[in-house]
């Protein structure tokens, strides 16, 4: 819903959270309110940058458990403050198991706490599947970002995304699966205008052309923010997303969540919630469904090891069906 | 031995060989055989049930479960004790199941009372009972119920005797008078020397129109830090080590040989006990391909204990996990 992957033939958003994405890109992730000075607090009088339009619904996304299954290892090894590496092992009783290498390089180690730092990312499957990103600043305001992915030795994915970041506004121009021989390509343009101090508006259109059709489609999206709230809504004829983010207090985060699609004909209404304590390293990630899908996902950092234990469960009552899954991240 | 004898002096010419012309000093002839008693050895101790056998080395090897279970013990009073088990299973079907322990009055050892009566019920209507009761001193008896939904699966009854070095048990299973079947099981165990214990068991079973028996022979030996255990017989062999390598670590190395399904399998299984962080882990390598681990770890301090297991078929390419959490 109103991303490029949805379109395209890779398991888009419409199946989570029983669909297999690839873990947000380091440049999706929403800037926390209480990391940096909130918008609302600025003296010089300015609007603050919007941020980028894929991550408007990501703090509300960020509290609901991703679905694991199985048994998955996770080693992360640091080689340098530029070079990161990691290797992921998942026995699975669903899918075919695969062992995957990870390896990120930020292109200067002066970001290496800034998520939006510029970084070359490669992830390579045992059964040859590649996934790349190319996250690039070419100038104080201009982003560039590339993205490939192949299933196998097929091409799935390449799409290339520029990004001006202005005082007060962002605006975005992506071009996805341009082939010349089948004459189809699609394009997105996105825009988001901070309107006040708490209020941004902008609007994503999509065209996509194959060679018997062609179309496009307008979506109208729109986020308010208060120091505990969040609300975001993308409307257009595609469907509605709504999102409601609220943090209860330090450990209590809440989530609610509505998508509608006019493609499938159906909505969904998500609940989630994440529960921290940090005193017990251990943070607790639950979602309840309208899909009658319930789960749960709990970390625990065990110290003095630098390993973190993972256990989850997903339950989906009308199918009758659970999926366990056990997860070590060393590292 | 012999103490009593070394100190009479022997009586001459009786029972020495010593050539004529030569006599033997006192006290270097061949003491003469005789009729005192031995002094009593050291009584043999009772060899345990002939279930017992295999069941150290069993006990090393991780159980295999998967999905999530959730158990909640709950002691009522000091002879009641009821548990509630919810089990939510990726590849069958869920259940709840509900069970109820009493323990009597009558004691009989430092830790043994009895009647102990053991039933738990399922669902879907399923239940198994069990009702163990020390009769006399020596005579145990044990009933068994257990139903498939409404239907009587397995009834059956024993009765065990220990004698001073052995033990005999007899069970009656499935009688069936109006059909006239039945399977009839006698054990037998004696305790040879003190380490080494023999016995056998024999299984006759009866079904209208055919009647068959089997037997098997049992030998355990027993050492300071290991048990072997061997059983041959004409379904198969079984043969079992347990080897207690120190406080922390114990191994188990298993090997079956089934005349009937014509395979053998070897297991080796390991228990690694950390008390200090009420942690432990039991994992097992199978000829089957099976790799197998459970992890169970005590909360404190809250009554809580988590169990994760994870089992993999690597022949099959399966992955099974679950995890449990057990109260109280």
């Amino acid at each position: 819903m109103g991303s490029v992957l949805a379109l395209s033939s890779s398991p888009g958003h419409h199946k989570w959270p029983f669909s297999t994405e690839p873990p947000p890109s380091r440049w999706d992730v929403h800037p926390a309110h209480w990391d940096s000075p909130p918008r609302w607090e600025r003296r010089d009088g300015r609007l603050p940058n919007p941020g980028s339009f894929h991550s408007l619904h990501r703090s509300c996304k960020d509290v609901f458990p991703h679905q694991i299954e199985g048994v998955k290892m996770i080693v992360n090894k640091t080689l340098s403050s530029f070079f990161k590496v990691s290797h992921t092992l998942h026995l699975s009783a669903v899918s075919p198991s695969y062992y995957r290498f990870h390896v990120e390089h930020l292109q200067s180690d002066d970001y290496s706490k800034d998520k939006d730092a510029p970084a070359l990312i490669g992830e390579m499957d045992s059964s040859g599947s590649l996934n790349a990103h190319a996250l690039l600043h070419l100038s104080e305001r201009v982003r560039a970002r590339t993205v490939f992915q192949t299933q196998q030795s097929q091409f799935v994915t390449w799409q290339f995304e520029t990004e001006y970041r202005g005082s007060d506004f962002t605006a975005a121009v992506t071009v996805a699966n341009p082939d010349i021989l089948r004459e189809s390509v699609i394009l997105v343009a996105h825009f988001l205008q901070s309107v006040s101090s708490g209020l941004v508006l902008g609007g994503e259109l999509v065209y996509h052309r194959g060679r018997a059709e062609e179309g496009g489609i307008l979506t109208l999206a729109g986020q308010y923010s208060r120091p505990n709230w969040v609300v975001t809504l993308n409307a257009g004829k595609g469907g509605a997303h709504v999102s409601y983010y609220h943090r209860a207090n330090k450990q209590i985060q809440v989530g609610v969540e509505f998508e509608a699609s006019t493609r499938t004909q159906e909505t969904t209404t998500s609940f989630g919630y994440q529960m921290e304590l940090p005193e017990a390293n251990m943070v607790f990630r639950g979602m309840i469904n309208s899909r009658c899908i319930i789960g749960g996902v709990l970390e625990k950092r065990l110290t003095p090891l630098p390993a973190t234990l993972i256990m989850g469960a997903f339950v989906n009552h009308r199918g009758d069906k659970l999926q366990v899954g056990l997860g070590v991240n060393v590292g | 031995m012999g103490g009593v004898l070394a100190a009479s002096p022997p009586p001459p010419a009786a029972g020495s060989s010593a050539s004529p012309g030569l006599t033997v000093p006192p006290g270097f002839g061949m003491p003469s055989v005789s009729t005192v008693v031995p002094p009593a050895e050291s009584p043999l101790p009772n060899p345990g049930a002939f279930d017992e056998c295999h069941r150290r080395c069993k006990e090393v090897f991780p159980l295999q479960m998967e999905g999530v279970r959730v158990v909640v013990n709950k002691g009522l009073s000091n002879h009641f004790q009821v548990n509630h088990s919810v089990l939510l299973s990726t590849t069958g079907d869920s259940s709840y199941r509900f069970g109820a322990t009493f323990v009597g009055s009558k004691q009989t050892g430092p830790a043994e009372f009895f009647p102990v009566m053991v039933g738990d019920m399922d669902n879907s209507g399923s239940l198994n009972a069990q009702i163990i009761h020390q009769v006399t001193s020596r005579v145990r008896s044990k009933l068994a119920f257990q139903t498939q939904q409404q239907k009587f699966v397995n009834w059956q009854g024993d009765a065990e005797f220990r004698g001073e070095d052995f033990t005999a048990t007899v069970t009656l299973g499935n009688p069936d008078v109006l059909a006239g079947s039945g399977i009839v099981v006698a054990h037998y165990l004696q305790s040879v020397t003190p380490a080494l214990a023999l016995g056998g068991e024999l299984v006759y079973h009866r079904r209208p129109g055919e009647e068959g028996s089997v037997t098997s022979l049992v030998g355990r030996y027993t050492g300071d830090n290991y048990v072997a255990t061997v059983t041959l017989g004409s379904a198969g062999a079984h043969a079992s080590y347990y080897h207690k390598a120190n406080d922390q670590l114990q191994v188990g190395v298993e090997f079956e040989a089934s005349a009937r399904m014509q395979d053998t399998s070897v297991s080796f299984g390991y228990q690694l006990d950390v008390p200090k962080a009420n942690l432990v882990f039991k994992g097992s390598v199978d000829s089957n391909w099976v790799v197998g681990a459970t992890l169970e770890k005590k909360l404190l301090p809250l009554p809580l204990s988590l169990l994760l297991c994870s089992f993999l078929n690597h022949q099959k390419n399966k992955v099974q996990c679950g995890f449990g959490i057990t109260v109280g």
